[in-house]
């Protein structure tokens, strides 16, 4: 390569730098390889909580407790440990809910989260409302809207009753778009 | 110049140091915001939980007067603990405590109970008077139940619903459908004396009232509850619908 | 000092960097904008580099799991010396930042710095600001108190607004089905490494784009720009009219940047860090969140919209507001630059700053908000039991119980979400009082279901003691006519 310019015209000086061209353009390709190889499991990694969600993993059945801690015909706060939940969430784990009794094994589970943009909303036995302190969404004891900025009722969680428990289908925080999958089989929203 | 500013600055950096244990900012010990039920000082669960009917210092509000040393004499613990906790039905006094639907716990409502009982009650107030139980003990009788309304209350609260000249009137239907028998007992053997209304010795002067007279107004007074229309004269309240002045914004 | 001379010309020689310093710093800038009016940029990057500083430094203690975080600021309040005041001065810094950008960037709207050909500064200085709101958002999620954990639950649902793709974004902003450790560990990498890696890269681009195109010169009315000449013309303003901007300008800077950071260190010091306030456990529900300052006015913004309109507004105003910002100086990239020649500049920076400025003070008390244990915590004036009969104390003991104070307010304490009720008496009758509350209405809840007949009765009796003295209360003029009838049933009820 060195000799080129003694007797080397210019078609070869060419080739020649097209050789170079050529292994510079194979240097990026294999380079671009790289990335794209390494970019899908790490989309995947990023996108690992929409895909789990979506393949419906966040939602299982847990316990809120006996039926007996629920009198009929009041509204009583209950937790429960999210189904979903790792050792290092300290106690953010422990999920909050409303749990109205009305007679017998007819309930209604109600989320804490205010539907208007999931503040802690509070049971006043008192007036038969659910207060929010955040923009002031007000509702019935039945979860239907009230008053206030909330765009409909309550969230309600799916119940059944085994075994002399009350069980309820959760798992993820509900807002407007994560709700569906909490009222599946109730349906009795008053929203 | 440029010697002072360094001065200037060393002396503030020092200074810092040195007050850092004094500053303004330094947070208080604990928390900022401690766990609503890890709070046990009676002064603040009173204020927070009680104060709003019973009254900021245990009178003038329209509940029953805790600062008053008459009935806090006639009353136990036990049934301030009980009343607290599960509350009073067919009256305003609702349920403190966790299991019955309130926030408080069983420790903080005997906070409550012990703050009141330091901060209001008076050891002697009754010695050497033998006052009514808290409890009625048999049932009172309704008719000999009037005379004692006339000779004990209407001097000042009158006959009927418009009251006397002093206060207002007691045998309103609606007034006494949202107070108990027991409401009521208590009523006539404290009295209001934040609001100038006496306990049972002093309604007429020398001449306390018996334990069978109270029973027996308060059976009398029982018997004059009747829950009210609340609509005067409109035929149809729902047909004023949407006709008011003034709405709340 | 020879041995001093040496050892800089070793490394110089081997650096080579002097040339270009000594270049930088004497550049020359126009006369008249080596002003006060030009120090907050340099402000803003002073504080910048304060809050790599103490973040840092908190990053030596903080421990950023969902179990931790809370006691470990606990720790950083009460035990580590003077870790309160680095905390004070992290969390000052941060709002000192967000304020001084906000300033610089009105600055530089009103000098008309935008235009040709600092358009590109200008559009890195929309993102720069962007993201000072996204580490202030980012490091309140760090406090990992209450107020952050609903503040999460806040942002959640906006994200649970968008249409279709909704719940995948509240998935991904959470890292799982529920606000936990995986979200503090995201919102950590973001706080940590993420923005502030943005950061430092836009800050010197930005930066360097100012020295590049030189600092923009104090806008005179009538000197129009025009892409054609504005270049030729600055650099000839500059060197004829020019002073280098070590000293001259720099001193300015250096001023007030110290200023700055000793007013945020006095506001540490005064005031203290900021929380944090309860422990994070969404069990507690006695909580009532709060943003900090700078996400007040969004705060008053969500409670004011008209519920109807308000997932439209959340999800297109900021796209809408970013698209204005960002295409701002392909706009008006010439013309005039002088503020006095750009009323409607003007007239939005000023619409802008009261609009903002009234939601933030409103968020202050947020009215909106009913006031939780107004029922049991706030008594009733004293005033408004003396001398009233036992049926009215029986129903201001319904308006208590049945928590009408935590919207209303008697005596100046209570709810603010409706009315104040001193003197209702003098606005509404009796039959007027009955109606709302049995049936509500105007967005207060009916209590009919709620309320027997002695209650309403009572309550009602009591609403009807509040006047003032010296003023009767509200009469219904067809009351007497209707009474008169008495056989005949009411025509009408008014």
């Amino acid at each position: 390569m060195s000799e080129a310019p003694t007797h080397a015209p210019q078609p070869d000086s060419k080739a020649e730098i097209s050789r170079r061209d050529l292994f510079a353009k194979i240097g990026m390709m294999l380079n671009g390889l790289a990335v794209v190889v390494l970019a899908t499991p790490v989309v995947g990694y990023l996108l690992a909580p929409i895909l789990r969600g979506e393949r419906g993993q966040y939602q299982r059945w847990v316990s809120l407790g006996d039926l007996d801690e629920f009198p009929e015909g009041q509204t009583r706060l209950a937790q429960f440990r999210n189904p979903i939940s790792n050792a290092w969430d300290g106690d953010t784990d422990k999920i909050p809910c409303w749990v109205r009794r009305l007679t017998g094994e007819q309930f209604q589970v109600f989320a804490i989260n205010c539907a208007h943009l999931g503040c802690p909303v509070r049971w006043f036995p008192q007036s038969g409302l659910f207060m929010c302190p955040c923009h002031g969404g007000v509702y019935y004891q039945d979860g239907s809207r009230a008053s206030g900025p909330p765009p409909r009722g309550l969230f309600q969680y799916s119940y059944k009753v085994e075994d002399g428990k009350l069980m309820i289908e959760a798992g993820q925080i509900p807002t407007l778009s994560t709700t569906a999958s909490l009222q599946t089989r109730s349906g009795g929203c008053q929203g | 110049m440029k010697h002072r500013f360094a001065l200037l600055a060393l002396m503030l950096a020092a200074l810092l140091a040195l007050a850092g244990c004094s500053l303004r900012g330094k947070p208080g010990p604990g928390p900022e915001v401690p766990r609503p039920d890890s709070v046990l000082d009676p002064v603040v669960l009173y204020r927070e939980n009680c104060s709003a009917c019973h009254g900021a210092e245990g009178k003038h509000g329209p509940a029953m007067t805790l600062g008053d040393p008459v009935y806090l004499a006639i009353v136990d613990d036990d049934v301030l603990r009980t009343t607290i906790s599960k509350g009073r039905t067919g009256t305003a006094m609702s349920a403190f405590a966790q299991k019955e639907g309130g926030m408080l716990t069983a420790q903080q409502i005997d906070a409550i109970i012990h703050g009141i009982r330091q901060r209001w009650s008076q050891p002697n107030v009754l010695s050497g008077v033998v006052a009514p139980p808290y409890a009625a003990k048999a049932p009172g009788n309704p008719q000999p139940g009037q005379a004692v309304y006339n000779t004990f209350c209407a001097s000042c609260h009158g006959n009927g619903n418009q009251g006397g000249s002093k206060a207002g009137s007691v045998t309103n239907g609606a007034y006494l459908s949202l107070i108990s028998d027991q409401g009521l007992r208590t009523l006539v053997i404290a009295g209001r004396p934040d609001f100038n209304a006496p306990d049972w010795r002093s309604n007429v002067p020398g001449h306390p009232m018996s334990d069978q007279e109270i029973s027996d107004v308060v059976a009398w007074l029982a018997a004059q509850r009747r829950q009210p229309s609340p609509v005067p004269y409109t035929a149809n309240p729902s047909s004023t619908a949407n006709s008011s002045p003034g709405g709340v914004h | 000092m020879s041995r001093l001379k040496q050892i800089g010309n070793w490394f110089e020689q081997r650096l080579q960097i002097a040339g270009v310093i000594r270049e930088t710093a004497t550049h020359p800038v126009p006369r008249q904008s080596a002003s006060w009016w030009y120090v907050f940029g340099s402000a803003a990057l002073t504080i910048f580099i304060l809050q790599v500083f103490t973040g840092i430094m908190l990053a030596l203690i903080y421990v950023p799991s969902a179990g931790e975080a809370w006691n470990s600021l606990q720790y950083l309040n009460h035990d580590v010396t003077l870790g309160w005041f680095l905390r004070g001065v992290h969390g000052w810094g941060s709002n000192f930042m967000v304020a001084v950008v906000l300033i610089h960037m009105a600055q530089v709207f009103l000098f008309g710095a935008y235009k040709f050909p600092r358009e590109l500064t200008w559009i890195l200085g929309v993102f720069l600001l962007l993201m000072t709101l996204g580490m202030a958002f980012t490091g309140q999620v760090l406090r990992f108190d209450q107020d952050a954990y609903w503040g999460l639950g806040i942002g959640v649902a906006i994200m649970g607004r968008v249409p279709i793709l909704g719940a995948s974004l509240v998935h991904l902003l959470l890292g799982g089905p529920i606000i936990a450790g995986d979200t503090l560990s995201r919102f950590f990498a973001l706080h940590v490494f993420v923005i502030p890696g943005l950061l430092i890269g836009f800050v010197s681009l930005h930066l360097l784009m100012v020295l590049k195109l030189g600092i923009n010169e104090w806008p005179m009315p009538g000197r129009i720009v025009r892409r054609s000449t504005y270049v030729q013309e600055y650099h000839e303003m500059a060197h004829r009219d020019g002073v280098p901007f070590v000293p001259d300008a720099v001193w300015k800077d250096m001023f007030f940047s110290a200023a700055i950071i000793v007013s945020v260190m006095a506001c540490a010091a005064y005031f203290g860090p900021f929380g944090p306030s309860g422990y994070p456990d969404p069990t507690i529900v006695q909580t009532i969140p709060k943003p900090d300052f700078f996400f007040l006015w969004i705060y008053a913004m969500l409670a004011l919209l008209p519920p109807q309109m308000e997932t439209a507004i959340l999800l297109i105003a900021p796209v809408v507001v970013l698209g204005f910002l960002i295409l701002l100086p392909f706009l008006s990239g010439e013309g005039e630059k002088s503020w006095k020649r750009r009323p409607i500049a003007v007239v939005t920076v000023l619409l802008i700053a009261v609009a903002l400025g009234t939601f933030t003070k409103l968020a202050t008390y947020s009215p909106w908000s009913p006031v939780m244990d107004g029922w049991s915590g706030d008594p009733v004036p004293v005033e408004y039991l003396n001398g009233r009969s036992p049926l009215e104390r029986q129903g201001a003991l319904v308006f208590q119980v049945k928590q009408c104070r935590n919207c209303h307010s008697i005596g100046d304490s209570g709810g603010k979400r409706g009315p104040a009720l001193d003197t209702i008496a003098t606005t509404l009758t009796r039959d007027q009082l009955v109606r709302q509350v049995i049936q509500g209405g105007g967005n207060m809840p009916a209590y009919g279901k709620n309320l027997n007949p002695a209650e309403v009765t009572a309550l009602v009796s009591f609403l009807e003691t509040l006047h003032l003295p010296g003023r009767p209360p509200a009469r219904d003029a067809a009351q007497a006519t209707v009474t008169k009838q008495e056989n005949s049933p009411p025509a009408s009820n008014r």
